[in-house]
Order: structure tokens, then C-alpha cells, then sequence
């Protein structure tokens, strides 16, 4: 029984310890990351143009190319439905 | 006539023991719930596999000189492959959304609670006649909380090698189970209204900062936790590769090829542990009920801490992404947006909830660190 209650004690302890510890590592790692890596982004930002503006491009045509002529004639299949039902209503 | 009940003796039919049928029928469980339900098939399939292969009869697969024997000695045992998994894990991971918002970090040290809480349910369970769990056996359940399998596999091999197996097969289930655990949690601790909170878009975060981001971890996890530095430290090697973007060939085979290969003998390593004698005893029920435990509590402590935040907070935070704080990565982060989305259609937590989801890795890690240096002497 003795040995149980001393188990719990530990356990207690570790708990604490445990918690106590993992939040002041990471509570210093936000420090870190405020301080030390905000300062270098803006010390050295990124070179954005070029890439991004070609990424861009690259994942438009990409999403165009995606659109098979069938999803195509399908759309505009609803569409002219939709209008002629719509007039008849009207 | 001799010789006829020496074939007959040769024959699986003729050595099978009931406990080594039970374990075949477990492997096959694993092995459906694998292909079938598709519950984390990357590790069950092979584990499942590897339970059916150590428990044949007379063939000796994990007996000294046999093929799953080398493997877990040579892998699992001196800690490489959970190691080598770690690095791919770091090679896949994206810091940025947690670099934006750096207090998502309290959110993957909150959850962390449900490692350190489960170590009380399993000192509290040695009052169960059958089951005796010391300190260490203790620690290395307690952190499938954590919901890092690579991690629990680590930490389980240094402390409680016995109980692998278990550990194994409940942290691997469990990070399966993660959307249909997490959700009636998040749901009991929020209300409708703060399920709908809609976060600021996160700022765009710079290379030089992804690059200087794990050298920083690094350098902490050596300045304060060195018992930490090989989860760590494998972790940081894999996500430099990434974000240096000089090695981009070390990167992909990281994510891939090397984690694939690594994943093959990981999984039959482990399923070797899950013999009739380890793992047919009242001490694995134990630990598949303490890591529901230990996932739950880990789960609702996030949640909570989220709403603690929120209130003091200038920015809004949406509770939902503090239960994405025990890792499980990058499932957690999916249950949170979907959670999220159920009460807003509009509202996507998705990239949010990444940054408490890679804080709790490197949570669990320290964690993981910590039962090591605190327990493991």
C-alpha cells in the first residue's frame, strides 16, 4: 500500500514536471519564433515576384486544362436549360 | 511408420497452441481492419502480418536466428526505426502555419496533459489483481496520449519493451479512431457559438524563417532536453532537407522511399512482440483502456486551453483547433476543420488547426524527452 501511495507521489511529481517543463519549452520557443524569426522576415524577405507570379499562372492554366469538354457541354447544357425554364416562368 | 509421425510432428497441425491460434485470429484482426477500414493500413497491414508470422509454430521467426528477431533487434530495439520514420515525418512537415501564429504552441503543449494524466490511471491500475505497472511500464502507455506512434514505439522500446506490442497496436488504433473519438468531445466542451468563430488569415511566412525554425528547435532541444535530441533532432534533419531546398532528392526519399521501406520493417518488427505470452493478459486490456483515456483527456485539454485563449486573446481563436494539438497529423487537423464546418459552412480551420497539430509533435517529443530523462535513468 506504502508503495502505492509512493507511486502516486512520483507519478504526481513527474506530472507536474512534465506540464511545467513542456509548456516553458515551448512558451521559450515562441519567444523565439516573435523575436528572432520575425526579425529575420523582415530583415530578409523573400524575392516574391517572380515565382509567385509564375506559380500562379502555372495552377490557373492547370485548373483551365482540368475542365474536360464534356464537364464543359454539360454546363452549358444546364445553363440553357435553366434560361428556358426560367423565360417560361417569367 | 517412424518416419510418418515424424512428418506428423513437423506439421503446424500437430504443434499448434491455443494461445498462438488466439494471436493468428488478432493478426487477421489487424489485418482487416487494415484493408477493410482502411484504419492506418500503412502499420496494420505489415503488423498484422508480422503477428501471424511470429506465431507459427516450430518455424521460429522471432526465436534467435530468425528473420522478425533480426528485425526488431536491429531496428526496433536500438530505436532506428521510429527514428528514421521521425525524419520522414519532419521531411513531410510544414511549420509555416505555426510560425504564423506562434500560440498555437500552447495548444500542443495543453494537450500534452493526457500523457501526464494517464500516468496516474495506470499506477491506479495496478489495484486490478493481474496487473502490476511500474514507473516506466506507466510512462510508456501513458504517452499514446501523445498520438505519435513513431514516438510511443521510441519511448515504449527504451522503457517497457515487454509491453510493445500493446502499445503499439493501442496507439495506432487510437490514431485511427482519432474522427470518431475527438469529435463528441469538442462538440461537449464548445458551444455552437464558438464553433462558428471564424480566425484572421495567417500572414505569409518567409523562407529564411522555415530554414532557421528547426536549427532553433535544435538548438533549445540541445540546451535543455538533450534526452529529446534524437526524436528531435531527426525531426529537425528531415524538415531542414525540406525547407533548405538544396537537397530536394534527400527530402523526397525521406517521404518516401526511406519511410516506406523503414515503415515495411517497422510494422513486422512490432507485430513480432505479439506473442500469446506478452500480449494475452489482462495488462494489454489495461492499455488499450488507458490510451482511450490518455487520447481523450489529451483531446478535452486542448479544447479547453483553446477556449482559455480565446477569451484573453485580441485575435479570436476557434476552440475546435486546440483539440488538433495531440499530433496524429495530420488527421486531427481534418477533424477539427470538419467540426468546424458542420456549425460554418464557411469557415475553414483546416490551416489554423496545422499549427497546433505540429506543435503537438514537437509537444509529444518533449514529452517523450521528458519520461526518458525523468524515468529512464
Amino acid at each position: 500500500m506504502d508503495n502505492m501511495q509512493q507511486q502516486f507521489v512520483e507519478a504526481g511529481t513527474l506530472m507536474l514536471a512534465g506540464m511545467v517543463f513542456v509548456f516553458a519549452f515551448l512558451g521559450v520557443l515562441i519567444v523565439f519564433i516573435n523575436t528572432v524569426l520575425a526579425r529575420l522576415a523582415i530583415k530578409f524577405p523573400d524575392p516574391i515576384v517572380v515565382p509567385h507570379s509564375r506559380a500562379n499562372k502555372k495552377s490557373s492554366s492547370k485548373a483551365k486544362g482540368d475542365i474536360s469538354p464534356a464537364v464543359v457541354a454539360a454546363i452549358s447544357g444546364a445553363v440553357k436549360r435553366y434560361r428556358a425554364q426560367h423565360g417560361q416562368d417569367k | 511408420m517412424d518416419s510418418l509421425t515424424k512428418l506428423w510432428l513437423s506439421t503446424g497441425l500437430a504443434n499448434f497452441e491455443l494461445g498462438q491460434i488466439v494471436m493468428m485470429l488478432v493478426g487477421c484482426g489487424l489485418l482487416y481492419l487494415a484493408i477493410a477500414r482502411s484504419f492506418e493500413p500503412l502499420l496494420l497491414l505489415p503488423m498484422g502480418f508480422g503477428a501471424i508470422l511470429t506465431n507459427i509454430p516450430i518455424a521460429g521467426f522471432s526465436e534467435a536466428g530468425g528473420l522478425l528477431h533480426y528485425i526488431y533487434y536491429a531496428g526496433i530495439d536500438t530505436g532506428i526505426f521510429p527514428l528514421i520514420i521521425f525524419m520522414g515525418v519532419g521531411a513531410m512537415t510544414d511549420f509555416g502555419a505555426l510560425i504564423a501564429n506562434p500560440k498555437t504552441l500552447l495548444l500542443g503543449a495543453a494537450a500534452q496533459f493526457g500523457i501526464f494524466a494517464t500516468l496516474f490511471g495506470a499506477i491506479a491500475l495496478n489495484y486490478v489483481p493481474g496487473i502490476e505497472f511500474t514507473l516506466k511500464d506507466a510512462s510508456a502507455i501513458a504517452i499514446i496520449g501523445g498520438a505519435d506512434g513513431p514516438t510511443a514505439i521510441f519511448l515504449a522500446s527504451k522503457l517497457a519493451p515487454e509491453l510493445l506490442g500493446a502499445i503499439a497496436v493501442a496507439a495506432y488504433s487510437y490514431m485511427a479512431l482519432v474522427p470518431i473519438i475527438q469529435p463528441p468531445i469538442m462538440k461537449a466542451l464548445t458551444t455552437e457559438e464558438e464553433r462558428k468563430i471564424e480566425m484572421k488569415q495567417l500572414r505569409p511566412v518567409t523562407k529564411i524563417e522555415k530554414i532557421i525554425f528547426p536549427l532553433g528547435v535544435l538548438m533549445m532541444t540541445i540546451f535543455f532536453l538533450p534526452s529529446a535530441t534524437p526524436l528531435v533532432g531527426m525531426f529537425c534533419l528531415g524538415n531542414l532537407m525540406r525547407e533548405s531546398g538544396v537537397v530536394d532528392r534527400l527530402s523526397t526519399t525521406a517521404q518516401n522511399e526511406l519511410i516506406n521501406i523503414t515503415t515495411i520493417f517497422l510494422g513486422l518488427g512490432v507485430g513480432s512482440k505479439l506473442s500469446a505470452e506478452a500480449f494475452l493478459n489482462v495488462e494489454t486490456l489495461g492499455i488499450l483502456a488507458l490510451g482511450a483515456v490518455a487520447f481523450s483527456i489529451g483531446t478535452a485539454s486542448g479544447v479547453l486551453m483553446a477556449k482559455t485563449m480565446n477569451k484573453f486573446s485580441k485575435d479570436p481563436i476557434n476552440p475546435l483547433i486546440g483539440a488538433a494539438g495531440v499530433s496524429a497529423v495530420p488527421m486531427a487537423a481534418r477533424v477539427a476543420n470538419k467540426v468546424g464546418l458542420e456549425a460554418n459552412p464557411h469557415n475553414f480551420l483546416l490551416m489554423h488547426a496545422m499549427g497546433p497539430n505540429v506543435a503537438g509533435v514537437l509537444g509529444s517529443a518533449v514529452a517523450a524527452g521528458i519520461l526518458l530523462a525523468l524515468v529512464g535513468g
